[in-house]
């Protein structure tokens, strides 16, 4: 087996599948099992194929692990080491909840990437409907030679991929259910845990520093539901749970933000007043420093509240732009240490000038005074897109251009007064318009176009397909050589001449109903 | 474009016009021919602030004796900066279009906290420090011992400007905060005096209320601005408040200690000059008996502008004999400040008027009405005499001062109301004394009186004929301009009812009541659901906010509004706040949709804007009542009643309908702009009510839309979103709410302008 030299990633033994006793080898791209004793496997599931697994409850007699494939079968492992079943699960599980997700997100990709390239390109879509929607060839085959160019030659796609933001209400997704014994059971899912460690570092430091080595995963997420740091209308009371660290820092976090200032000065609330009242003048009622002392528990839990929120609030938002930012982060970060931020008036005027102006504008009473353009009207776009490439691609006309063109001709037109007294003679004239009749020395070229216009589209279109197609194959046909591996050499034997023979058909078929319209 | 408005030729910086900008600079133009008062209502967002300046600039060139300055007063530094630039936009056209740069000098005026750029003094971040520091480094006094010291710091920029600044006046332009202090760094001039000086013979000035109102400032700054000025109040909805707060006062024990070391340490400073310059407090009190001539002389030959505090018949007498030694002075205000104190330690609510209060003065520790008028000048004298370089620390004494001198010129108008504790703790004692203005009118009488016509202009005015009568003026303008819309882009929807048929309303029985607040969090999370971009939500209180949110925190309401959009809240912090802002615009540029949770009153609600997407619906939960139990807001009301004979039902509604008004207008700025303005009581549907509205809220209710559960309320509003979702060109609204000049000056468009003036 070609397998065996893949790399084993753990290997359990005395797992039970189907009521058979076997070994369970996780390996890097694939979970395997076979049966003992024998040195073939029976089970072996790609990674990218699972969907899920899932698992025993902790109180039943059999230990199982269960994989949920995408095509909706099920592989049950029951595990069966008396001793170490637990400990086996347990380490499956984690490396296959670490695998997974690699996997997951690979075969989503690609996918993604297949179905994009499909619908862009309506060529391609063309051929895959002829070739593989007609089962000529394999997707596999089909793409085998397509995605590992595009991958290759143009990684950008990937790397532009658009971040997915955070739900703000990904806490909100993770309601208790009462387990019936007086507990509260949370379902965590990777992404929710993702979506806590992306909008709250400190939970992620709080994590590496404690998993596995003082605490296992689960103790973790039980301890944080049952922090106040979870449960934001309760007050910290300073009883020593490892989270308080975390509402500590949150709460600096926060105060570092609101020190930091806001950027547009027109949001600025302490800069709005130009000259506030003096202490003592003034209708106030209210003293903040004693309203402070003599706040009741309600009032500064409530006030919790809002202040958790707007944090939270700012941490998704954050962490939904934060790689996109990270460069003009820095920059501004450079700035600000430039000089105090007082001194940094030097920098805040563009961004002042620029806010105020748009706060001015009245876009409707300006006459819009950029340059016209012309719509682009295409009729067909591929004609467009290999359309001929200009000798001098740097001499670009504008579009006003184009359009002072355009009135400069129709003027012309409109001015355009025949001098009679210089003409052609008539002979000269005759032999021209001769000359540019079809069939004549200049319209030799347009004898092939006048065939192209006899057939009619649909039966053009056809026979393009076919063109198309019988070259992919042919592409296919031509790939085979040499042929060293056993595979190629039956895909040549095998069902490639059968596509051959199948393209031939095609085209035997279409030659005839062409005839036949024909006549 | 060039229009002609009743025989002025007024250019007018764009190339369309809307029609209510017509109107609104007829209306204006009439004001100024009279020489009147006016007071102007027209749309946020209908280019109110372009049309006045176009129109009044216009004048200044046509009549350069009739009208000399113009006195732009906004509430907010950056709507101070945003009329600048503004005006620059217009001297750029007219430059543009005369071919000849003219020389207009139009600059802003801010606190030295906007202007200062001493590296030192600028880098402090309270105003009051600012103002504290920059006093010690510029003091008249320390410049002189900066003569005989050189090792004694001033600031450069005041010298600068000092020696060289005044003789040269600021080359005409247009000055915004940035440019008047990238010109002071240029020169080396202190930005803050330049501009307080070139406020002087600038032909426009824009600058914020406090200037003109607050007595305090006001004597300082705009003491001196000539008579034939205009002046603009814009945003002027609140303008009775900020004429209430500038002249009212609270003391409390705090205040008390404060001002006792103040006078202690007054007592020390005059022992220690009697020793070592017994000549200096000679000279004062020479000049005290002189009296207070000169600016009595000033007054009269009309120079100054008149201030509140400082009453006319004081200016004819010298200052009285009891108080004229700095010693007597210190001994006569340890006797008031000893007198106060034992007001303070009253056990129960105190109300009483300012002739009560003399008199209980006057049999207590015989202290009698006329010197207590000349408080306030006297320490003035005192403190300029004593060279005391930090005023700032002397706030609590200048404070008592000018209260003793309020309480002792008017006997009308103010009300005094000493509380031993707060009505939410009535275990702790925390005595204050209030001396309360009740009467607006008598911080901006100076300035009817002064300056030939004052315009009181804001998007949220209704109703108009309230404001004459708070503020004592007769106006010879008043109306109300609508918007004319080409697609009706503001949808006023009001909720009464949940869902359940349970009213909807934040009065205070109901205010409670569970089922209320579910339904309230109901309407916001339906709303989240079917509104893009940004929401905001305007609650009546902030205790109410804050109970709001956490009752539906604990209902798991907030938790499914999350699904839909991030939630920011308005804290009591303003810096907290203002990030919060950042970060909820943020989130409605990058198109997750943010909700925005605030208050009526509050900071955001008032100088805050959401344009287009950052708000596209507003939410109004309840009505914006003020606090009625307040003991101040009683006599006031009653005060209302009794010297102008507005009902007190009639003032609150009012109040909270500009309030709700202002919060639900901060949607829509302009006519591409669309928005929701939904009503969450059913108490908006009754027509008194209603009827308090601006005008063009008003006349898009309609009655199908007066009663509405929470789920009918939806219906509508996902129709409305939908339409204006759909593209909106300049060529849709020409001849419309657009117009071009052929358009403007075309006959039928004429009238039917006129009809609009006319049905206001």
């Amino acid at each position: 087996m070609t397998s065996l030299s893949e790399e084993v990633l753990l290997v359990v033994k005395k797992v039970r599948q189907k009521k058979q006793d076997g070994t369970l080898y996780l390996m890097a791209e694939r979970i395997a099992w076979g049966p003992e004793g024998k040195d073939r496997f029976t089970v072996s599931h790609l990674y990218a194929d699972i969907r899920c697994q899932k698992i025993s409850p902790d109180g039943k007699a059999k230990v199982q692990l269960q994989l949920v494939l995408h095509t909706g079968e099920s592989t049950t492992f029951h595990f069966a080491n008396e001793s170490t079943a637990l400990k086996d699960r347990e380490a499956a599980k984690e490396l296959l909840q670490q695998l997974l997700p690699k996997f997951k997100k690979k075969a989503n990709k690609e996918l993604e990437e297949k179905n994009r390239m499909l619908q862009e390109d309506p060529v391609l879509f063309q051929l895959y409907k002829d070739l593989v929607v007609s089962q000529v060839i394999s997707a596999e085959e089909f793409w085998a030679n397509r995605l590992g160019g595009i991958n290759n030659t143009d990684p950008s796609p990937y790397n532009n991929k658009q971040e997915v933001g955070i739900s703000g209400a990904f806490l909100a997704d993770i309601r208790p259910q009462t387990d019936g014994c007086n507990g509260l059971r949370y379902n965590l899912t990777a992404d929710i845990i993702e979506s806590i460690f992306r909008t709250y570092p400190a939970v992620k430091q709080k994590y590496s520093e404690n998993v596995p080595h003082n605490l296992t995963e689960k103790e973790f997420w039980t301890r944080f539901f049952q922090s106040h740091y979870f449960h934001r209308d309760r007050i910290n009371t300073g009883t020593q749970d490892i989270f308080s660290e975390c509402a500590k820092q949150d709460e600096k976090g926060l105060k570092t933000l609101v020190t930091q200032g806001v950027k547009n000065p027109l949001v600025d609330l302490q800069s709005l007043e130009d000259k506030t009242l003096d202490e003592g003048y003034g209708i106030c009622t209210t003293q903040p420093s004693t309203s402070n002392a003599n706040k009741s528990v309600k009032d500064s839990s409530n006030s919790a509240i809002i202040k958790r929120f707007n944090h939270h609030s700012a941490m998704v938002l954050a962490a939904g732009s934060r790689r996109g930012e990270l460069a003009s982060d820095q920059a501004s970060e450079t700035s600000s240490t430039d000089g105090n931020s007082r001194d940094s008036d030097f920098f805040q005027p563009p961004v002042k000038k620029v806010k105020l102006q748009e706060a001015i504008e009245f876009e409707d009473l300006q006459r819009e005074n950029r340059p016209k353009t012309v719509p682009l009207n295409l009729k067909k776009s591929d004609r467009y897109a290999h359309g001929p490439v200009p000798l001098q691609s740097q001499q670009y006309t504008t579009s006003q251009d184009i359009i002072n063109s355009v009135n400069y001709i129709r003027h012309e037109m409109a001015s355009y007064k025949p001098s009679l007294t210089q003409v052609l003679s008539s002979t000269a004239a005759t032999s021209a318009i001769a000359a540019l009749s079809p069939g004549g020395v200049l319209m030799q070229g347009g004898a092939q176009q006048a065939i192209n216009q006899m057939v009619p589209t649909e039966v053009q279109g056809e026979l393009k397909h076919l063109y198309v197609a019988a070259g992919e194959l042919l592409r296919h046909f031509w790939s085979c050589f040499p042929v060293n591996t056993l595979f190629l050499e039956e895909k040549l034997t095998g069902h490639l001449e059968e596509m051959l023979q199948t393209a031939y058909s095609k085209f035997q078929v279409w030659q005839t109903r062409r005839m036949m319209r024909k006549t | 474009m060039k229009l002609n408005i009743e025989g002025l030729l007024v250019y007018f910086p764009y190339d369309y016009i809307y029609p209510e900008q017509y109107s609104y600079m007829l209306e204006l133009k009439r004001t100024l021919d009279a020489k009147g008062h006016g007071v102007l209502e027209m749309p946020s967002g209908t280019g109110k602030t372009i049309s006045l300046l176009s129109l009044i600039v216009a004048y200044q060139r046509a009549f350069p004796l009739e009208v000399t300055k113009l006195i732009y007063c906004s509430r907010t530094v950056p709507e101070i900066e945003k009329v600048v630039e503004e005006l620059r936009k217009l001297m750029e056209f007219y430059t543009k279009e005369t071919g000849e740069s003219n020389n207009f000098l139009a600059l802003a005026l801010s606190s030295r906290k906007n202007l200062c750029i001493h590296p030192e003094v600028s880098s402090l971040r309270f105003g009051k420090e600012v103002d504290g520091k920059c006093h010690s480094l510029t003091a008249s006094y320390v410049r002189a011992q900066h003569h005989s010291n050189p090792n004694l710091p001033v600031c450069r920029f005041y010298e600068e400007f000092d020696s060289v600044g005044r003789q040269v006046p600021l080359p005409a332009g247009i000055y915004n905060l940035d440019d008047l202090k990238a010109f002071g760094r240029r020169k080396g001039w202190c930005p803050y005096y330049l501009a307080r000086y070139s406020i002087l013979h600038a032909n426009i000035v824009v600058y914020s209320y406090h200037y003109l109102l607050d007595p305090k400032i006001a004597d300082l700054v705009s003491k001196e601005l000539a008579k034939k000025s205009v002046v603009v109040f814009d945003e002027a909805h609140n303008i009775d408040n900020v004429c209430i707060d500038s002249m009212s006062v609270n003391i409390t024990r705090r205040t008390l200690d404060r001002c006792q070391t103040n006078v202690d340490t007054l007592q020390n400073t005059i022992h220690k000059i009697k020793e070592t310059d017994a000549a200096k407090l000679r000279e004062e009190y020479r000049r005290l008996v002189e009296g207070l001539k000169e600016a009595n002389v000033a007054r009269e030959t009309d120079i100054y502008l008149a201030n509140p505090v400082l009453p006319d018949e004081i200016l004819q007498e010298a200052v009285p004999g009891s108080i004229r030694t700095a010693e007597h002075f210190v001994g006569f205000m340890r006797r008031f400040l000893e007198y106060l104190k034992s007001r303070l330690r009253v056990q129960h609510v105190v109300q009483e008027s300012a002739p009560q209060f003399l008199k209980d003065i006057f049999e207590k520790v015989c202290i009698d009405r006329k010197p207590l008028r000349f408080c306030a000048e006297r320490l003035q004298s005192l403190l300029r005499t004593l060279e005391i370089a930090d005023i700032a620390d002397f706030s609590a004494v200048t404070l008592i001062s000018n209260f003793a001198t309020l309480v002792s010129t008017y006997s009308q108008g103010f009300t005094i109301i000493i509380e031993p504790f707060e009505d939410r703790t009535p275990t702790i004692a925390n005595p204050v004394l209030h001396f309360s203005c009740m009467d607006p009118s008598i911080a901006i009488k100076p300035v009817f009186q002064r300056f030939q016509s004052v315009v009181i202009t804001s998007g949220t005015l209704s109703p108009l004929d309230i404001y004459p009568r708070i503020l004592d003026f007769r106006p010879v303008t008043m109306a109300s301009f609508t918007m004319t819309l080409a697609r009706t882009c503001l949808c006023p929807l009001i909720v009464g009812r949940g869902n359940d048929q349970v009213a909807l309303s934040s009065k205070f029985e109901t205010r409670e009541d569970f089922a209320v607040i579910r339904n309230y969090g109901n309407l916001l999370l339906e709303m989240s659901a079917i509104v893009p971009d940004g929401i905001v939500a305007f609650f009546t209180s902030y205790v109410y906010m804050e109970n709001i949110v956490a009752s539906w925190y604990e209902q798991g309401i907030l938790e499914n509004i999350q699904r839909n959009k991030l939630i920011f809240i308005e804290t009591q912090d303003a810096a907290e706040t203002s990030m919060a802002l950042e970060k909820y615009q943020e989130a409605c540029e990058n198109g997750r949709g943010a909700i925005l949770l605030s208050v009526a009153r509050g900071k955001v609600s008032e100088g805050i804007d959401f344009v287009h997407h950052y708000g596209r619906a507003v939410i109004m939960f309840g009505v914006p009542y003020v606090y009625t139990q307040s003991r101040i807001l009683k006599a006031r009301l009653e005060y209302l009643r009794d010297q102008f004979q507005i009902r007190e039902n009639d003032f609150l509604t009012f109040d909270a309908m500009r309030h709700a008004a202002q919060c639900v207008g901060r949607a829509i700025r302009g006519k591409t702009d669309y928005g929701l303005m939904i009503f969450a009581d059913k108490r908006y549907a009754r027509a008194d009510k209603r009827g308090k509205l601006p005008r063009w809220i008003q006349e898009h209710i309609n009655d199908g839309s007066l009663n509405l559960t929470v789920d009918e309320a939806v219906q509508l509003s996902k129709h409305f979103l939908r339409q204006m979702a759909q593209p909106f060109r300049q060529e849709d609204q020409l001849g419309l709410s657009l117009l071009t000049l052929e358009q403007l000056e075309s006959e039928d468009m004429l009238q039917k302008i006129t009809q609009i003036a006319h049905q206001t």
